[in-house]
C-alpha cells in the first residue's frame, strides 16, 4: 500500500510539475485580424506587449478580409479558431449562436480602461442581452467624398439632399476628352459586396424604412431601391462596372478621376489626400426622403470561449483598446481611437474628414442585430442589387428578397 | 499415379502485398474516400455551420429544394455552356499549336517550353491579370477595341451579365490550351515519320495525311485528355470566384461555384453538399467513361 502511495505522490507531483511547466509556457494568444495596409503596425505592438507582459506570447495573423468571416466561422466550428479576434458587430449574434464568445463583463468590471472607452460605445456594441462580449477597438462613420475641383468647375455645392444628388450627378457625368464618350461619371457606386452601405444611405434614410415588417416593401422602401436602380440604368451616373465593383474599384476610380463622388469612410482619406491633394472633400450623406441614414463602421475585439488561456487573451485585446496602443493602431488603420484620451489628441486625418464623420454621427446607424444579417450583407444583398442593377429583377423583387430574409 | 498438388503459398507471401498496399490505400480511403461519404452523409441533413448543434436528418429534403430551386438551374445551364465551349476551344487551339510546334523551326524548345506558361501559372494571378485586361475604365482590351474603332464605347466585360461568362471562358481557355498542346505534341511525336513518307509517296495531300494519319493516331490521346479536361473544368471555380464571385447576380454561377459559396459563404453545409452531390452524379457519366479508358489502357 505504502508502495502504491509512493508512487501515486511521485506521479501527481510530476504531473502537477508538468503541468506548471505547461502552464507557464501556455501563454500564449493566437490573434486574427485583418489589415488592407502593407505598412502594419502590429508587429511593434506584439513585441511592445509582449515586453510588459513577460511570459505572454501572441501570434497575430492578418487574414485576408475577402475571406475573413468564412474562415473565422469555419475554424471554430472545426475547432482550430483563434483565441481572439477582431470582429464586426454584425457578426456578434452569429457568434453567439454558435457559442463561440467569452464574456468580457467580469474583466471590463475591475479593468481600469473601461471608464477611458468613449461613451455609448460599450453600449452600442453589447448584445441584445446586455451582456458584453465585444471591446471597441475603432470606428468610422460613412461619408460622401466629393471633388471639390470638379464640384467648382461646375459651380455646384455639395448635395444636401437626394435631389441635389442625382442633380449633381448627372451634371458631373461627363466627356471631358471629346470622344463623345462620357470618362467621368458623377457616383462609383459599389454594386459588389460591402455595397450595402451605399443602397442603405439612399434607401433606410427614408421616412418608415428599416428592416422591420413590410417595412422595404413599402412605397418608400422600393422608391429608395428604385432610385438607386434609376441612377444606374436611366441616369447613367455610375461607371458600367459598377454591378461588380467593389472596395478596390470604387476607390481606385474615385482617385484615378473617373467618378467624381463616392460613399466611404476616414480609413481611405489619406489615400485620397496622397492621390488628390485638396481636390477631395467629404460631407455628410444626402438626406433622402425625410432623413438621413448612414452606416456606423466599427471594429472590436472579443476572446473566444474556446481560447486556450482567456486571460491572457484579454490582457492582449484590453491592451489594444488602451489609450496609446490604441492610438497606435488607428494611425495604421486609418481610422478612430476608442479611448478619450487617444480622441482628444488625435492628429491622426485631416480636419475636413474629421469633422465630416463627427457631423455623421447624429444619425449613424448599425444593420439589424441579428443572425440575419450575416447573410443579408455577404448574399442576399450583392446578388440582389446586382440582379437590379442589370435589369433582372425589379426595385420591388429586390426589396422582398430582403424582406424575405428579415421577416419569414 | 501420385496426385500432385500446388504447394500452398505461405501465408506471410500472401499477405505482404496486402500490408505494402495498406499504406496508400488507408490513406486514400482518408483524404478522399472519407470526405465524400461526408459530404453525402450531410446533404441528408439539415447542416448550418452556425448552428453546429443542429444535425437533423432531412432525408432528400435539399434534393427536392434544390430541384425546385431557380438559381440551381440557371447554374446548371452555366455550366453545360461551361463546359461545351471551354473544352473544345481549348482542344482545337491546343491541336493548332502542338501542329505548329511540331514543325522544325530554329528555337523550337524554347518555343515548346514557353507555351506551358498559362498551364503553369496559379490561377488566381490568371484572374486577376484578366481582371485588368477586361477592367472597362483601364483594360487594354477595350483601349484596343477602341482604338480599332470596333466599339463605341468602353464595355464592362465582367460587369455585364450578357458578356461576362464568355469572358470567363475566354480566360480558362488561354489557361488551359497548353495542356492540351502538351498532350497533343507527344502524340504527335509517336506517330512513325514512315506513315508519312508512304502517304506522299502515294501522292496524299497534307489535309489527307492529317485526315487519314494524324487524327486517328491521336484519337487516343484525344479522348483521354478532352475526358480529363470536361472533368477539370466542370470543377473549376477558382478563376470564376476571383474575376466575379458569380456575379453580376448569377450570371457566372456554375454548380461547383453555387455549393461552394452557398457552403462556404452561407455556412449551409447542408444543401452546399446537396449541390455538389447532385453535380457529382452528373459528371459520373464522363467519371466513368474515363476509367473504362483507363482501366482498358493499364489492361
Amino acid at each position: 500500500m505504502t508502495g502504491f502511495n509512493i508512487k501515486t505522490t511521485v506521479a501527481a507531483a510530476l504531473l502537477a510539475g508538468t503541468a506548471l511547466a505547461g502552464g507557464a509556457q501556455a501563454q500564449e494568444v493566437n490573434f486574427w485580424y485583418h489589415f488592407d495596409n502593407a505598412d502594419n503596425p502590429m508587429s511593434a505592438l506584439v513585441e511592445k506587449f509582449e515586453a510588459e507582459n513577460p511570459g505572454i506570447t501572441v501570434n497575430a495573423e492578418n487574414v485576408p478580409w475577402n475571406s475573413y468571416y468564412d474562415q473565422l466561422y469555419t475554424s471554430i466550428v472545426a475547432g482550430t479558431g483563434p483565441d481572439a479576434a477582431l470582429v464586426k458587430l454584425n457578426a456578434q449574434p452569429r457568434l453567439i449562436e454558435m457559442e463561440a464568445l467569452e464574456p468580457l463583463d467580469a474583466w471590463l468590471k475591475d479593468w481600469d480602461g473601461t471608464a477611458e472607452i468613449q461613451d455609448n460605445l460599450l453600449t452600442l456594441t453589447a448584445s441584445a442581452d446586455g451582456t458584453h462580449y465585444y471591446l471597441p477597438v475603432q470606428y468610422v462613420v460613412l461619408y460622401l467624398y466629393y471633388r471639390t475641383d470638379m464640384f467648382a468647375e461646375l459651380g455646384l455645392t455639395p448635395p444636401t439632399t437626394c435631389d441635389e444628388f442625382r442633380d449633381a450627378a448627372k451634371a458631373l457625368t461627363r466627356d471631358t476628352d471629346g470622344d463623345g464618350q462620357p470618362d467621368v461619371y458623377g457616383f462609383g457606386f459599389r454594386g459588389g459586396k460591402g455595397g450595402h452601405d451605399h443602397w442603405a444611405s439612399l434607401t433606410l434614410s427614408r421616412e418608415g424604412v428599416g428592416f422591420g415588417p413590410g417595412e422595404l416593401t413599402s412605397e418608400a422602401g422600393v422608391a429608395g431601391t428604385q432610385f438607386v436602380v434609376d441612377l444606374f440604368q436611366k441616369d447613367k451616373v455610375f461607371p458600367p462596372s459598377a454591378p461588380n465593383d467593389g472596395f478596390k474599384e470604387i476607390i481606385g476610380a474615385f482617385q484615378g478621376g473617373t467618378t467624381a463622388m463616392t460613399i466611404h469612410h476616414i480609413g481611405s482619406s489619406a489615400d485620397m489626400v496622397a492621390a488628390l491633394g485638396d481636390k477631395v472633400s467629404a460631407v455628410p450623406v444626402p438626406e433622402c426622403g425625410g432623413g438621413r441614414w448612414t452606416s456606423f463602421g466599427d471594429e472590436s475585439t472579443a476572446v473566444f470561449s474556446a481560447a486556450q488561456d482567456k486571460d491572457a487573451a484579454w490582457k492582449w485585446i484590453s491592451f489594444l483598446s488602451s489609450p496609446g496602443n490604441n492610438a497606435e493602431f488607428n494611425k495604421a488603420t486609418g481610422q478612430l481611437p476608442v479611448t478619450k484620451t487617444d480622441s482628444a489628441s488625435w492628429d491622426g486625418h485631416e480636419k475636413r474628414f474629421v469633422e465630416a464623420t463627427v457631423n455623421s454621427l447624429p444619425f449613424a446607424n448599425f444593420l439589424p442585430n441579428t443572425s440575419e444579417t450575416a447573410d443579408f450583407a455577404n448574399t442576399v444583398w450583392p446578388v440582389a442589387m446586382q440582379r437590379a442593377l442589370i435589369g433582372e429583377i425589379t426595385a420591388q423583387e429586390m426589396n422582398a428578397e430582403i424582406e424575405v430574409l428579415y421577416n419569414d | 499415379m501420385t496426385v500432385t498438388t500446388a504447394p500452398p503459398v505461405p501465408l506471410a507471401r500472401r499477405v505482404l502485398p496486402l500490408v505494402m498496399l495498406s499504406p496508400a490505400v488507408l490513406v486514400t480511403l482518408a483524404i478522399v474516400f472519407l470526405p465524400m461519404v461526408q459530404a453525402l452523409w450531410m446533404s441528408l441533413h439539415d447542416y448550418v455551420l452556425f448552428r453546429p448543434k443542429n444535425f437533423d436528418w432531412v432525408g432528400l429534403k435539399n434534393f427536392i429544394s434544390a430541384w425546385n430551386d431557380p438559381v440551381f438551374w440557371t447554374s446548371l445551364r452555366h455550366t453545360v455552356i461551361w463546359i461545351a465551349i471551354t473544352v473544345p476551344a481549348q482542344m482545337l487551339l491546343g491541336l493548332a499549336t502542338a501542329l505548329l510546334l511540331n514543325q522544325n523551326f530554329p528555337w523550337r524548345g524554347l518555343a515548346r517550353a514557353l507555351v506551358i506558361i498559362p498551364w503553369a501559372l496559379p490561377s488566381v494571378v490568371i484572374a486577376l491579370m484578366w481582371v485588368w485586361i477586361y477592367d472597362s475604365n483601364y483594360g487594354v482590351l477595350n483601349d484596343l477595341l477602341l482604338r480599332a474603332n470596333l466599339i463605341k464605347t468602353s464595355i464592362p466585360w465582367l460587369a455585364d451579365p450578357d458578356t461576362a461568362l464568355y469572358a470567363i471562358i475566354l480566360t480558362l481557355t488561354w489557361q488551359g490550351f497548353p495542356f492540351f498542346a502538351v498532350m497533343i505534341l507527344a502524340g504527335l511525336q509517336s506517330i512513325p515519320k514512315s506513315y508519312y513518307e508512304a502517304a506522299s509517296i502515294d501522292g496524299a495531300s497534307q489535309f489527307r495525311q492529317f485526315w487519314h494519319i494524324t487524327l486517328p493516331g491521336l484519337s487516343g490521346v484525344l479522348m483521354t485528355a478532352t475526358l480529363l479536361r470536361v472533368i477539370w473544368v466542370a470543377n473549376s471555380i477558382d478563376v470564376i470566384f476571383v474575376m466575379t464571385g458569380g456575379g453580376p447576380g448569377y450570371a457566372t454561377y456554375t454548380l461547383p461555384l453555387y455549393a461552394f459559396i452557398k457552403a462556404r459563404t452561407g455556412l449551409d453545409y447542408g444543401y452546399g453538399s446537396a449541390l455538389a452531390v447532385s453535380f457529382t452524379l452528373l459528371l459520373l457519366g464522363f467519371v466513368i467513361l474515363y476509367l473504362r479508358r483507363a482501366g482498358r489502357n493499364i489492361a
